[in-house]
């Protein structure tokens, strides 16, 4: 460890990391456009300068994410040297960057609109006229490009060159004829456009699935764990006004996903915002299904089970190891295995992070004593059976495409069940709506927190669960 | 004729300067082979160094100093190069090309010097894509030269080892920067890289690396061969040795002149040997000393000693020895026009500081010319100045750009005064100042448009 | 497209000279450039990507950084003329004037009839023998009105 001072506070640092990463590390904000920790340094956007004296010579301005940190280096990020920089380096960039603000996503959440706040150099003296670029290039499903915007940071291009080692950007032209392209048009490829937008620091890069959505400020922000594979990435789920999930965004993680996430997992919150979800109970009734209240529906469902002789119980991966400990004991209580739907492993398996193994929690379940079965064989098995009890978020998809015969069925899940024989559905909150853990592939522990409120009506699995088990005892349980 | 030992041109004497043969007549390559034969690697850098030879590329580092900054091998065994800059870009530089075309092989020569001393394994000569003629002279007397066995393993069955190899550039001034240059020889972009790390830690492909100009390498030789004192006998202390100084523009007699450093510019211009005076008994308006990043110095500082401390004494820096001489028929913030217009084009674009200021600069040096120039412009020019540079940005690129700005408004501020207050420019007629241009009290004006 | 078999050997050759290949990129574009058609086309920037084993993007970066390097297609003479100061002060604007009336081209721009693109460019290194064209990849220096007449007059 090295001993440097910064701003008089005396900091032991890690030399192998420039100094910009021993502020960020000691909590000492410097502003970055083109510096990012999950890339290499290249020190061209200029912000960083902060003034640092080293081996006793006089202090002078110097690139924060540049300088290699020394033995008795002082530092002041506070000097007036360092505001001075700044506020030259933001009137440059706000030069020629178009005042979009109004209609830009990235608006509240842009470091050019934060340091020019923070030094007090929003208005410039050009009165040049701004340099027009292309201000809508679509590249692709997931980003839109507006070159007018981009301040040259290239993070993006920086990305693909040491990240996901695909380069499809690159700054092309010189001087103040630069700008980010494609080649020949093309639309960006690959799984992890969505980090694109993340690392502009301006809206340059947007998200289309994002575009005029939503103002960020309006976005409540909740940190949570990916849903879409066994990586379980962190993540941000961003919710409008207690409605409709807008955006997943990942979340710096060091053990899991850095910071990094694919686009599978960041466009998945659709599957979260459905009109059509479940918010009570579902009884059969003749050849349709009745809605009613849960607690209905439950007590339903416990006379079905307890009047059967052969019944099993079926999870999904997407069960918390808590909601897994009170399955355990409905199973247990219905002389039930405890088995948990798994899928084949998909095409999405990368060199990066989707595992291509579609379950959230298969280690957390697994630990709790749960056997994994395919959806075929579990089909197979529910044919042979007079019910079955299916438990948790998309257990349904699971199933589709499989004959369930016209066994006796129980459904916990988001959705209502269409196979004929199905007896009582109960609603669940979605992943989005609930605490809890899940264990990654790695044995990584992923916590899930509540991003937004499920329905009134739609209460935690684990009181579902409960209630169905109580019923069942109640009406003479286990046989 | 001119009372001076000549050294550098001694052997551009006629049309087949450029040939081995011509080459070996003059002497060429003795000093390598006793060089190979009888000196140590570090006898070979103790004598440029002892020498005061300072870089020609227009820094004027010490390079026998220079030389030493790469690594023992002992302790760093990875390949070792010396990249030759012959990029030769900076506007009113057309020295390094004489060399290359009239007597390629002393620069070959001192390649090989130079690599013998640093136990280089290769050189590049990272020529600009323009010098077509200057790349061809050279290759063909590389391969000269590798027939000879001067070239290649084994060199003069000395043991050494040293290939030689030609690269071109594209066109981009950035790619003088020697950082620029090793980007661009590499074939990416030639974005200058921060420093440090410096080239003889990091250099080309990472590797320990020298860069040197044309000119300073082929200097090499004569130093190996006469001695550094001999080499001290000539120009100025702090600046040993002859230059090639170019002088362009207005003058009678434009050209590349061998002169021993510290020369009097005065002389440079007026003297028949040199330039011989400016064109028709022109007064001499405005020059730059060293090429266009120097900027532009008044007509009368002139009198001063074309070496690196007197020059920089003056106010300004020699640089590439560029000499370019207005008459009292040139619009000094014309010039300044062009100037900015060319770092406007040339600018990498990586710092935020010289890519949008260098465009801003051009912009508002042209408004002025062009008659649209503003009160508040002077000052904003020296604000620009003030926010590029110095030591603000990854290369010097943004403080050649500010520097010329800000002598402009140092020496020439009464030249923007008038065409802001007169809204235009009086020798180019522009804007309000345009032939033919009525001058229309604004009231009128304003009821004309009414009606 | 596929690079054709001489210049394929030239750059196998050519890589030789650098510990990593892509050093060969910049001499490769000037090959293509000169002996396929004069520009460079996003043919010829994929066949370069496929041979030294980068992105046709990459190749992209780098041909549009450098001023030498035409993207678009180009009339049957290039004519550059230098307006940099040491030319400008020897005339250069005259040159450049009388060149857009000689062949009928804007600056950066083509002749109707295909038969010129005029080009300007900064400093060339012909700073004392000013002014200069160039024509064809080849330079005319101390170049005057009567000599450029007769030099466009000359083209095919």
């Amino acid at each position: 460890m090295t001993k440097i001072t910064v701003n008089g506070r005396e900091l032991e640092v890690d030399a192998s990391k420039p100094l910009i990463a021993a502020c960020d590390t000691a909590g000492i904000d410097v502003p970055r456009y083109c510096y990012h920790p999950g890339l290499e340094p290249v020190g061209s956007c200029r912000i960083c300068q902060v003034e640092v004296s080293e081996g006793g010579r006089p202090p002078r301005v110097m690139a924060a994410c540049r300088t290699q940190v020394s033995e008795g280096m002082v530092v002041n990020t506070e000097a007036a040297v360092a505001h001075d920089a700044r506020r030259e380096c933001l009137e440059f960039l706000l030069k020629n960057h178009p005042l979009d603000c109004p209609i830009c996503d990235k608006a509240g959440e842009c470091t050019l609109q934060d340091y020019s706040f923070q030094e007090q150099q929003a208005a410039g003296r050009s009165t040049e006229p701004r340099a027009t670029l292309e201000k809508r290039v679509d590249l692709g499903e997931v980003i839109m490009l507006d070159q007018e915007r981009c301040i040259l940071c290239t993070r993006c291009v920086r990305f693909q060159e040491e990240v996901t080692k695909k380069p499809e950007l690159t700054n092309a032209g010189l001087a103040s004829n630069s700008y980010i392209t494609t080649f020949a048009g093309r639309p960006l490829t690959g799984n992890y456009q969505g980090n694109l937008a993340d690392v502009c620091p301006v809206g340059a890069l947007t998200l289309k699935p994002f575009r005029f959505e939503a103002r960020v400020w309006n976005l409540e922000k909740s940190s949570s764990t990916c849903a879409e594979c066994s990586r379980g990435c962190s993540i941000s789920v961003e919710v409008l006004r207690r409605g409709d999930v807008k955006r997943i965004r990942p979340v710096f993680n060091p053990d899991v996903n850095q910071w990094w996430m694919c686009d599978t997992g960041r466009f998945s919150f659709p599957k979260v915002n459905d009109a059509e979800r479940l918010t009570g109970g579902l009884i059969a009734s003749g050849d349709d299904l009745m809605g009613v209240t849960t607690g209905e529906a439950i007590r339903h469902a416990a006379t079905v089970l307890t009047g059967t002789s052969k019944s099993a119980l079926f999870a999904s991966p997407f069960l918390t190891v808590e909601e897994a400990a009170e399955v355990k004991i409905l199973g247990d209580s219905m002389g039930a295995d405890l088995l948990f739907i798994s899928p084949a492993a998909n095409d999405l398996k990368d060199d990066l992070l989707h595992t291509g193994d579609p379950c959230p929690n298969r280690k957390g379940l697994e630990q709790a004593g749960f056997r994994a079965i395919s959806a075929a064989d579990a089909a197979t098995m529910i044919t042979g059976l007079d019910a079955a009890v299916l438990v948790g978020e998309r257990i349904l998809k699971l199933f589709a495409g499989h004959n369930l015969g016209t066994s006796k069925l129980v459904t916990f899940d988001t959705s209502a069940c269409l196979a004929s024989g199905v007896e009582a559905c109960i609603a669940i909150p979605f992943y989005v709506e609930k605490a809890g853990t899940w264990i990654n592939v790695d044995g990584n522990v992923g916590l899930l927190t509540i991003a937004r409120p499920a329905p009134a009506s739609v209460a935690p699995l684990e009181r579902t669960l409960g209630e169905l088990t109580t019923a069942m005892a109640r009406s003479g349980a286990g046989v | 004729m001119s009372g001076f030992e000549t050294y550098l041109t001694s052997r551009m004497t006629g049309p087949d300067s450029h040939t081995l043969a011509s080459y070996k007549k003059h002497g060429g390559y003795v000093a390598l082979e006793r060089a190979l034969k009888e000196m140590q690697p570090a006898e070979v850098t103790e004598s440029v160094k002892a020498s005061g030879l300072r870089g020609r590329g227009g820094a004027g580092f010490p390079t026998g100093l220079k030389w030493t900054f790469m690594p023992d091998p002992a302790k760093d065994p990875r390949s070792r190069y010396l990249a030759i800059n012959a990029d030769e870009s900076e506007p009113g530089t057309c020295k390094d090309r004489v060399i290359m075309d009239e007597d390629p092989h002393g620069l070959l020569e001192g390649i090989l010097l130079a690599c013998y001393a640093m136990k280089c394994e290769a050189s590049y000569i990272y020529v600009r894509g323009e010098y077509r003629h200057q790349y061809d002279r050279t290759v063909a007397a590389l391969e000269e030269a590798r027939a000879a066995g001067l070239v290649g393993k084994n060199i003069l069955g000395s043991g050494f080892d040293c290939e030689i190899y030609m690269h071109k550039g594209a066109g981009a001034y950035i790619c003088g920067e020697e950082t620029g240059m090793m980007e661009s020889l590499e074939g990416k972009r030639g974005h200058p890289r921060p420093k440090p790390p410096f080239p003889a830690g990091f250099g080309l492909w990472g590797q320990p690396t020298t860069v040197n100009n044309v000119e300073t390498i082929f200097n090499v030789p004569f130093i190996v061969d006469k001695g550094p004192e001999w080499y001290r006998s000539m120009g100025v202390e702090s600046s040993p040795g002859n230059f090639l100084v170019g002088i362009s523009g207005n003058v009678n007699k434009p050209g590349v002149y061998e002169a021993p450093l510290g020369t009097n510019a005065k002389v440079l211009l007026e003297a028949d040997h040199f330039a011989g005076g400016m064109t028709e008994g022109r007064k001499l308006k405005a020059w730059f000393t060293g090429g266009s990043s120097t900027g532009m110095m008044p007509g009368e500082t002139v009198d001063v000693g074309m070496d690196h401390d007197s020059v920089k004494a003056a106010g300004t820096m020699l640089g590439t020895a560029a000499m370019i001489m207005l008459d009292d028929t040139q619009c000094v913030v014309r010039a300044m026009q062009i100037i900015a217009r060319f770092y406007d084009h040339e600018t990498c674009g990586q710092c935020s500081q010289c890519r949008e200021g260098c465009q801003w600069l051009h912009q508002i040096f042209k408004r002025i010319e062009e008659g649209q120039g503003r009160d508040g412009d002077i000052d904003l020019l020296t604000s620009i100045g003030n926010g590029m540079a110095p030591g603000k940005t990854i290369c010097a690129l943004a403080d050649a750009a500010a520097i010329p700005a800000h002598l402009m408004v140092k020496h020439f501020r009464a030249d923007l005064e008038e065409h802001i207050r007169d809204g235009g420019c009086k020798i180019n007629k522009t804007g309000k100042c345009a032939a033919g241009h009525s001058h229309k009290a604004p009231a009128t004006e304003k009821a004309e448009a009414q009606a | 497209m596929a690079l054709p078999a001489n210049l394929k050997a030239e750059f196998t050759e050519l890589i030789t000279h650098y510990p990593e290949s892509r050093a060969g990129l910049i001499p490769a574009l000037h090959r293509c450039q000169e002996d396929l058609g004069g520009w460079i086309t996003p043919d010829i920037m994929e066949d370069l990507a496929e041979f030294f084993g980068i992105e046709p993007v990459e190749v992209y970066g780098v041909a549009s950084f450098y001023p030498m390097f035409r993207l678009t297609p180009r009339g049957t003479n290039v004519i550059k003329v230098c307006h940099n100061i040491s030319c400008d002060l020897r005339g250069a604007d005259k040159v450049l004037e009388r060149a857009k009336e000689l062949t009928g081209a804007e600056v950066h721009g083509t002749s109707a009839d295909g038969k010129f693109t005029l080009e300007v460019v900064e400093c060339q290194g012909c700073c004392t023998t000013a002014p200069m064209i160039d024509l064809n990849d080849t330079f005319h220096e101390n170049v005057t009105l009567e000599q450029l007449e007769s030099l466009i007059g000359g083209c095919k």
